[in-house]
């Protein structure tokens, strides 16, 4: 195919249009403006991203704490009557809190996805995967007309490897 | 376009107007690297957020960026459904839908070039759909397909070579 042909096929490929969006996925897009959040530049060099990488470190036992102090908490605010109580005294958790927790509802919300490029000891590159969380926890107590809201963030990382690219 | 400070988030005219001109090929480029609908409108719309994101300025980003980002997601998400192997034959074969516009006089050449599209090797068909209906450059085609420049080059000679061939009943 000489370069005259190459042109004018081109020109035929041209014609063709892409195909028009879904109007409801255009405002899925527009909806999706960006949030006020800190921007990230990218950054692939191995340095930056080991700093960067550094933290990882701390995020499992920062996992690991979190699951216990929300299993305890859980545990804690359990309704009575799963708890069998010798006495006629009011259990604990209720002395301790003031609540009989009839309702826990859990939400979650992905709030950003990014990667970052780190090396491993050994000068093998690895690309993680990193998403931000928003975890919502709502504890009801309709006897006493109480809903107690909390959020925590949580990251997710998943390594990839590069050479899988 | 504004001219943007640190963070600065980009106007809705500003963020409406990116979307309309840059929306169609993108999602043409994700229908080609997805195996449904679904998955091709969350792979751009998680890309082009994302990559927006990235501009410290709040200019656009570059085009370049969005699209490596798509196929950066899209592998990722093959990877997590164990869905590569679909991806790379049935996708193409049973196409999500329609990637063409399907206006007057145009629905069978879209249709035939889709077609014809699907059976190329996924190397081709990329550089192809950038160069072609996304508009970018072979260095910017290198940058979103981690490949040289002039890699995309010959793959774009050789993938055109190979469509018209393709095509060679309705193109003549």
């Amino acid at each position: 195919m000489n370069d005259h042909q190459m042109e004018r096929y081109e020109a035929e490929l041209r014609r063709a249009k892409p195909a028009p969006p879904p109007e409801s996925f255009m405002e899925r897009l527009r909806a999706s403006k960006l949030d006020p959040e800190p921007a990230r530049p990218h950054q692939s060099t191995a340095a930056p991203a080991r700093a960067k990488a550094s933290w990882l470190r701390w995020l499992a036992p920062a996992m690991a704490a979190a699951v216990v102090v929300a299993t305890v908490a859980r545990v804690a605010t359990r309704p009575s009557s799963q708890h069998p109580v010798a006495s006629n005294d009011p259990p604990i958790s209720a002395l301790a809190y003031g609540l009989n927790a009839d309702g826990v509802r859990v939400d979650q919300e992905l709030v950003s996805s990014y990667d970052v490029v780190a090396e491993l000891p050994g000068g093998e590159p690895v690309r993680f995967r990193c998403r931000k969380w928003k975890d919502k926890w709502v504890v009801t107590d309709t006897n006493r007309g109480v809903e107690i809201e909390e959020d925590s963030p949580r990251i997710e990382v998943m390594p990839v490897r590069l050479e899988t690219y | 376009m504004n001219s943007g400070s640190i963070n600065e988030l980009p106007s809705d005219a500003d963020w409406e107007q990116w979307l309309a001109r840059h929306a169609p090929a993108l999602l043409l480029f994700a229908r080609q690297q997805a195996s449904s609908e679904a998955d091709a409108q969350d792979l751009v719309q998680e890309a082009v957020v994302e990559s927006w994101r990235r501009q410290s300025q709040g200019g656009p980003p570059p085009l370049a960026l969005v699209y490596a980002t798509v196929r950066r997601r899209a592998i990722d998400l093959a990877r997590q459904d164990e869905r590569r192997a679909q991806r790379e034959t049935a996708a193409h074969l049973e196409a999500p839908s329609c990637w063409f516009d399907r206006g007057v006089d145009q629905g069978e050449r879209g249709l035939v070039i889709q077609k014809a599209m699907g059976k190329l090797p996924e190397i081709y068909r990329d550089v192809i759909t950038l160069k072609i209906w996304s508009g970018l450059t072979f260095r910017e085609i290198g940058e979103a397909l981690e490949i040289p420049a002039n890699t995309a080059a010959s793959r774009y000679r050789y993938g055109v070579a190979e469509l018209r061939k393709l095509t060679r009943e309705v193109f003549a």
